[in-house]
């Protein structure tokens, strides 16, 4: 396995230098997009423990809610990604 | 349950690995890459009528039989004789039906409205999840041939209709039509194009028109995007950890890429599958319901 590992690296180093430029830009714009969308994640799921703890009848109408937010917010991270990725294949 | 179906899963997933880290030095020039996945090869004789490509393909075959089964379903569960007390059947059935009118039509439409887009929401939920479910089921659908005692199958894979954009966008494209249809045949023309600009100072309405217009095209980029986006990185991440095992040209990575990737395939089936048909649904509910009632 580590002979593997180290045959992989090399097969890294020896790649064209603008493809490693253009793979690290891409998990960089998918990193910083799932940066924005954890925090409105951690926002959404936290408000929604406060609301249920406060109100524990109203759940049933607030998870419908929570899962658009939810939905809604995690797209955020996939337009990342998918601009990563035009970008990787196109350019 | 739970625990069978993550076995059943780890066994499935690992089989056709180890099927063709078998035939792997056979193909030792092409290198793995999983985007290969979306290079949709067309099948049997090319049909164009004009600009039209009406040929065969996998995201075709895909979709075909997404709609077969999703008018299945609806026959199945949904015609049932409905009895004193419910069978299995009858209960799915009327489970999925108060799914989509109450979470689905009931947020977004407006209650003389229902009746006209119900049929239209909840076939988009049914047929949106089957052709999610579908695509996380080994099928042999894909372009690779593989051979068994002379006979060439296609090898199994896993590939979802709606991870190809095309399909998604037609999907949110008949949305954004029947939205402004709907909106322009309830209000009237004017009225509903006056109900775009907001209540704004004078001042700020050169600035504020134009977003709100490129605002309604955005809903449709948003709408596709989304789900196009959410089932094509499932199956990437499934596919690379896989592919991982391939790439470093050792078994020993199966010890941890398969249970990583299985780990994935059930989020995917339990959680993101449903979510997104939900989501599209409810979404498309919600442009409908605020077409016919714009001041909301």
């Amino acid at each position: 396995m580590l002979s593997s590992l180290s045959s992989f690296t090399f097969l890294a180093a020896a790649e064209d230098g603008a493809d490693a430029g253009k793979a690290i830009a891409l998990a960089l714009g998918i990193g910083l997009g799932a940066l924005g969308a954890g925090v409105g994640l951690g926002n959404i799921f936290g408000s929604m423990i406060q609301a249920v703890a406060r109100q524990p009848e109203l759940k049933g109408e607030l998870t419908g809610i929570q899962w658009l937010g939810f939905a809604l917010v995690e797209a955020v991270v996939f337009y990342g990604l998918l601009g990563g990725l035009l970008a990787y294949v196109l350019v | 349950m739970k625990r069978a179906l993550a076995a059943v899963t780890l066994l499935a997933l690992t089989l056709p690995t180890l099927a063709s880290a078998q035939s792997e030095p056979a193909e030792e020039e092409s290198k793995f890459d999983p985007a290969h996945e979306w290079e949709l090869q067309t099948w049997g004789p090319e049909l164009k009528i004009g600009p039209i490509d009406m040929s065969l393909n996998k995201a075709v075959a895909y979709l075909l039989l997404g709609t077969v089964v999703s008018i299945l379903i609806g026959i199945v569960l949904m015609r049932v004789k409905a009895g004193r007390d419910p069978n299995r059947r009858q209960a799915l059935g009327e489970t999925i039906y108060e799914v989509a009118q109450v979470q689905v039509a009931e947020q977004g439409l407006p209650t003389r409205a229902i009746g006209r887009w119900f049929p239209y929401v909840a076939t988009l939920m049914i047929f949106i999840w089957t052709i999610n479910m579908i695509g996380f089921i080994p099928l042999p659908l894909s372009d690779e041939r593989w051979e068994i005692g002379g006979v060439e199958i296609p090898t199994l894979a896993i590939f979802a209709a709606t991870s190809t954009l095309s399909v998604t966008l037609a999907l949110a494209f008949m949305t954004f039509v029947f939205t402004h249809v709907e909106g322009i045949r309830e209000n009237g023309a004017v009225k509903y194009f006056k109900s775009w600009i907001p209540d704004v100072p004078k001042v700020m309405l050169p600035l504020i028109v134009p977003l709100e217009i490129l605002g309604q095209f955005m809903r449709l980029i948003s709408l596709s995007i989304r789900l196009y986006a959410n089932m094509l990185a499932g199956h990437i991440l499934i596919l690379t950890f896989i592919g991982l095992i391939f790439v470093l040209e050792s078994l020993v990575i199966s010890v941890l890429a398969i249970p990583a990737a299985t780990i994935f395939y059930l989020f995917e089936v339990v959680i993101v599958v449903s979510i997104q048909a939900y989501i599209f649904a409810a979404l498309s509910a919600i442009y409908i319901g605020s077409a016919i009632e714009p001041d909301h």
